[in-house]
């Protein structure tokens, strides 16, 4: 194998969202991801926007904004280690919202349209990615739901 | 003779129940394969999914699970409405969503500490399927194809929970 694509590899199973990964997993989706970089202030995918991809952030910060009231309102900061978009996994396949690049910030971009294939290949693949997919999704919705709670309290008051 | 006599009816007794039991399992493959949630699960992975689901029901303003104590499964609602509720600072319960038929409540059994995290209250009368979680990590372990479906399914429902409550959190915020 090339040393390159070697270390890439190495790279991508380091990746806190990955830890533990299988080899021949890890391949995989080695297979459809390459590096990304993105400079301060960068739109990263913009809310209504085919979805096709996703991100691991391997240092950094993004914002996810919503526009839907015509300015932009912040919904919540992803940082390193974590995950950038799932979107791409389900129809209608658009981003729900904007990702914009708070600092300069490195990750690593995959494919989801070919991942998705994979998985339906491959469901120990599948298995396995959605099953930390959804530990990060339930993660999120527990701390939107409680910043829910903390605005209407503060609205009743 | 009295022996065989008691013996008989032994196994009068456990065809019965073996009926009975048949039964109550045709019933429960039924029910399942009518929720939305399992809508084109194969026939096979809804049999092996019957073998950790019972029925329940809950009265209207029933607590169906409370934060903080173990989260050992989750359940598909048939009828009924159930309220997630949360509570802040000292105000009391707030509710943050509410789950309707045809959905599936209850995460929390899915990832350490494995305790719920809010509570959950029947606001109508309400009939579920409970599903262990104990079994299911099992079956899924052991059918990896099952683990793949569920976890899709359940990937998809959290999404959509999670833009609703941004959306509802940016109307907050109005």
């Amino acid at each position: 194998m090339d040393e390159s694509r070697e270390k890439f590899e190495k790279e991508v199973a380091a990746h806190p969202f990955l830890l533990g990964m299988n080899e021949q997993h890890v391949r995989l989706l080695a297979d459809c991801a390459m590096h990304s970089h993105f400079h301060t202030h960068d739109i990263i995918f913009r809310e209504g926007e085919p979805a096709n991809r996703f991100y691991l952030i391997v240092r950094g910060k993004v914002r996810l904004e919503s526009s839907t009231l015509g300015e932009s309102v912040p919904i919540d900061e992803i940082h390193d280690g974590d995950l950038l978009g799932w979107s791409w996994l389900f129809p209608p396949y658009a981003w729900h919202f904007t990702a914009r690049a708070l600092e300069e910030t490195d990750a690593i971009f995959f494919y989801g349209t070919i991942l998705r294939e994979y998985c339906e290949r491959d469901h120990s693949l599948g298995f396995e990615l959605f099953k930390r997919m959804s530990a990060v999704m339930l993660r999120r919705l527990q701390a939107a739901r409680q910043k829910l709670m903390t605005a209407r309290q503060i609205g009743n008051r | 003779m009295e022996v065989n006599f008691s013996q008989e009816w032994e196994s009068v007794e456990r065809e019965l129940l073996q009926t009975a039991n048949m039964e109550a399992t045709v019933q429960t493959n039924a029910e399942l394969a009518a929720h939305p949630f399992l809508s084109e699960m194969s026939p096979h992975h809804l049999e092996v999914l019957a073998t950790a689901a019972s029925p329940k029901q809950f009265a209207k303003g029933e607590i169906i699970f409370r934060a903080g104590k173990p989260a050992n499964g989750f359940y598909l609602i048939e009828k009924g409405a159930v309220a997630i509720e949360g509570s802040v600072f000292e105000h009391g319960a707030i509710s943050t969503d509410c789950i309707h038929a045809g959905e599936p409540l209850g995460w929390s059994w899915l990832f350490p500490p494995y305790l719920w995290h809010y509570d959950a209250r029947a606001v109508e009368p309400t009939t579920a399927l409970f599903f262990d979680g104990e079994i299911l990590r099992e079956l899924c372990k052991d059918d990896l194809t099952l683990g793949h479906e569920l976890f899709r399914r359940m990937s998809q429902v959290m999404v959509r929970r999670l833009q609703a409550s941004r959306a509802r959190l940016i109307e907050a915020l109005k």
